[in-house]
């Protein structure tokens, strides 16, 4: 439409203009013609006056003394002259004196004033005076310049008007063509800049767009998360309800006992298991770093892969001697392990080879690093999957199969490290997972410091305050230190704790750290004050705090403890004597 | 003086003039073409004089001639004298006596004036400055430029080509 609008404006105005111009130029041309003919026919007028001027003054004395022949001298001078067609001398009495004609042109036999006119030529008539009286008259009639030499000449005139007229013309066209070309270019730019907006009107609703998707997703993998942990749960919970119930019965021989408390047990590290990796995701796991070998705990997990892999797997491990050690909490690293090789697993459902390979080397920002490289032969990912490995809750494992969460735990737990994880995967030709770990310099050892706990008998009992704001845990806690012949003292806050430790004389303190009020962490400081001398020992599920400032100093035993770390804590801090 | 032309000149009646009449009509018209020295030119108003000294071959001819004259505003008036005597005065000279050797007396007694001395070639041979002649059946002259010179006068070129022929002055 727009376009349509502007059309008769830019098609009145230029044109005109050009065609005004060129008109204008040619007027002049023309005026230019007239205004030489003009002027070409006065200077005719003045050569012809000229030539009967000069013809009068020559035969002044001949007419005087009338002699003819003196005059047809005079005038034969003249006729040399090829463009004089009439010359005629009369004498006083107006008679032809003498005279000139060319193409039968004669002069006319007598004098009358005026002449007749002679066609197209320039005429001029003179009187002939001699001492200041008439006694004759000169007529010259001259042919104009011929008409073809002026027309060239005019043609000269006319050609460098119509050049000027092609000059204007062109030069409107192309003034024209640049303004129509300006029009496109300002037309193109607004269709740019409405695309431009369009554009935006589709980004933004497009990023709402992805926003929703993103929510549907957190709702899909939150549901995706619930059902497997309720599943595994179940599981667990089944075997835990089932062997509590079969220990209730009072008929029940010693060795059926043993078997279902170890199966309650067993379920419930592994529940256990479940959380901590829930709680590595959340990055609410406190760490519990410290120095280890690489190669040691991979030589030392070999078993538990071929175990945890099946028969169809074979492991295979390439270990360097470069690579150093690491500071690294060792449940973690062994769980990041287990989780990508149970990947490679899931990824060769027909068995297959993994491969385990460490390597050190050195990186220009973080330092020295050590990589740990789990190679499978298996299906591979494609990069939709690739992109969303690492994703929490995204899995392509059957609902119950999988959290979603494994690859979220590796994550999670090198990036806590202040390591890294890569991978390289193309679809049917296997993926390699690289773990990154900085080195720590220490000299490092493979083995779990705590599998020897359970062969520890406590040597030394005494008076424990215990801080416990969870009826159930705090029953079960006041029993297990009693059982282990502790004297307890349940107390179920901060301020509880405080005001009885002033009173009483406690040996240690045994505190949640979460609890309404004052914290596990607060109360230790307080007390810090108050009896320097008391220690304490923390527990907890998970707590930022502890994963964000650490426990300072004090030990921390991680729920679901067993009873063999709990009174490993105790004997620790009661100072039992060495074995 | 036109009209008067017109009614004369034109008209069968026309026949060829005279001799004497077409002299009579050129003795006052070289006064035109002949510069005197300044003292000798007529004062304002004043005629040109045309002395006719000797025989008169004209009469009333030479009178209606120099009657239509007009030169530069100033006319021309026919004085007749037997001799030289008296020629005072005069500013063109008619000479001719009654037999040739008296025109050469005549002439003689001019000589070394500013007179313009008009003689004829059917009175004799001696030459005034002009000289008229009979040539091709025409009255045309002769014109001694040299003896124009003695006399402190100029002849216009215009007369000079005319004449028959010209003795160049030196």
């Amino acid at each position: 439409m727009r376009r349509l609008a502007h059309l008769p404006l830019r098609w009145s105005n230029a044109p005109v203009a050009v065609v005004a111009m060129v008109a204008l130029l040619l007027l002049a041309g023309i005026g230019i013609i007239l205004q030489s003919e003009a002027a070409y026919r006065d200077l005719q007028a003045q050569e012809t006056r000229v030539q009967a001027d000069i013809l009068s003054a020559s035969v002044t004395a001949a007419l005087d003394f009338s002699d003819r022949q003196a005059v047809q001298e005079a005038v034969d001078v003249i006729r040399v002259n090829r463009q004089v067609r009439t010359i005629g001398v009369y004498d006083q009495s107006g008679a032809l004196m003498a005279g000139y004609g060319r193409r039968g042109a004669g002069p006319a036999p007598r004098f009358v004033d005026p002449l007749p006119p002679a066609g197209n030529a320039v005429t001029a008539t003179v009187p002939v005076t001699s001492g200041g009286e008439r006694i004759g008259t000169v007529y010259v009639a001259a042919d104009p310049e011929p008409l073809t030499r002026r027309i060239n000449r005019y043609i000269v005139i006319g050609l460098l008007v119509l050049m000027a007229a092609l000059v204007v013309a062109v030069l409107g066209a192309a003034q024209n063509a640049l303004r129509r070309a300006n029009r496109e270019l300002e037309e193109r730019a607004e269709a740019l800049v409405g695309a431009n907006a369009e554009l935006k009107v589709q980004v933004s609703e497009r990023t709402k767009a992805e926003d929703q998707l993103r929510q549907a997703h957190k709702m899909q993998a939150l549901g995706q998360l619930t059902g497997g942990i309720a599943h595994d749960f179940n599981n667990l919970l089944t075997v835990i309800q089932g062997s509590a119930d079969m220990l209730r019965r009072r008929a029940l021989d010693e060795d059926k006992r043993v078997r279902f408390a170890e199966a309650i047990v067993q379920a419930s590290s592994r529940a256990a298991a479940l959380t901590g990796q829930l709680l590595a995701f959340a990055r609410r796991q406190p760490l519990q770093p410290e120095v280890i070998d690489i190669n040691h705990l991979i030589r030392d997990m070999t078993d538990l892969l071929d175990r945890t892999l099946g028969e169809r797997i074979e492991v295979r491990t390439i270990l360097s001697t470069d690579a150093c050690t690491v500071e690294a909490d060792r449940a973690q690293l062994e769980s990041a392990v287990l989780n990508i090789a149970v990947n490679a697993r899931d990824a060769m459902p027909d068995g297959g080879l993994l491969t385990i390979r460490t390597a050190g080397f050195d990186e220009a920002q973080t330092g020295r690093m050590v990589a740990l490289a789990v190679s499978d032969s298996g299906v591979g990912m494609d990069e939709d999957t690739l992109g969303r490995a690492f994703e929490p809750f995204f899995t392509t494992k059957a609902t119950g199969k999988g959290t979603g969460l494994g690859l979220s735990q590796v994550y999670g737990f090198a990036s806590q490290s202040g390591g890294d994880v890569q991978i390289d995967s193309r679809a049917g030709e296997g993926t390699t997972v690289t773990l990154l770990l900085p080195c720590s310099g220490g000299v490092g050892s493979g083995r779990r410091a705590e599998e020897a706990l359970g062969r520890i008998e406590p040597r030394r009992t005494g008076r424990i305050l215990l801080v416990e704001d969870n009826e159930e845990v705090g029953e079960f806690a006041e029993n297990l230190l009693g059982e282990l012949g502790h004297i307890v003292t349940r107390v179920r806050s901060g301020e509880e704790a405080l005001a009885a430790a002033l009173d009483e004389g406690f040996d240690a303190v045994f505190t949640d750290v979460v609890m309404p009020g004052m914290s596990g962490l607060e109360l230790g400081d307080r007390l810090a004050q108050l009896r320097p001398l008391l220690p304490v020992i923390l527990t907890t599920g998970y707590s930022d705090e502890i994963a964000r400032s650490g426990a300072g100093g004090r030990s921390v035993i991680l729920k679901p403890y067993r009873l063999e770390t709990l009174a490993a804590a105790i004997d620790q801090v009661l100072g039992a004597p060495a074995k | 003086m036109l009209a008067l032309a017109l009614l004369l000149g034109p008209g069968p009646a026309r026949a060829q003039p005279s001799e004497e009449a077409v002299k009579a009509a050129f003795l006052p018209r070289f006064a035109r073409y002949v510069t005197w020295p300044g003292p000798f030119l007529p004062g304002p108003g004043a005629p040109f004089q045309l002395c006719v000294i000797g025989r008169d071959p004209f009469a009333r001819l030479l009178d209606q001639a120099a009657a239509r004259e007009l030169i530069d505003g100033h006319g021309v008036v026919v004085r007749r004298m037997p001799s030289a005597d008296g020629s005072q005065g005069c500013h063109l000279a008619f000479v001719q006596g009654a037999a040739a050797p008296d025109t050469a007396s005549l002439l003689a007694a001019l000589r070394r004036r500013p007179v313009l001395t008009i003689t004829d070639a059917r009175a004799g041979p001696h030459r005034g400055v002009i000289h008229f002649v009979i040539a091709d059946g025409r009255v045309r002259f002769f014109i001694d430029d040299a003896a124009a010179a003695e006399r402190g006068l100029s002849i216009s070129s215009r007369l000079l080509a005319l004449a028959v022929g010209v003795r160049q002055r030196r």
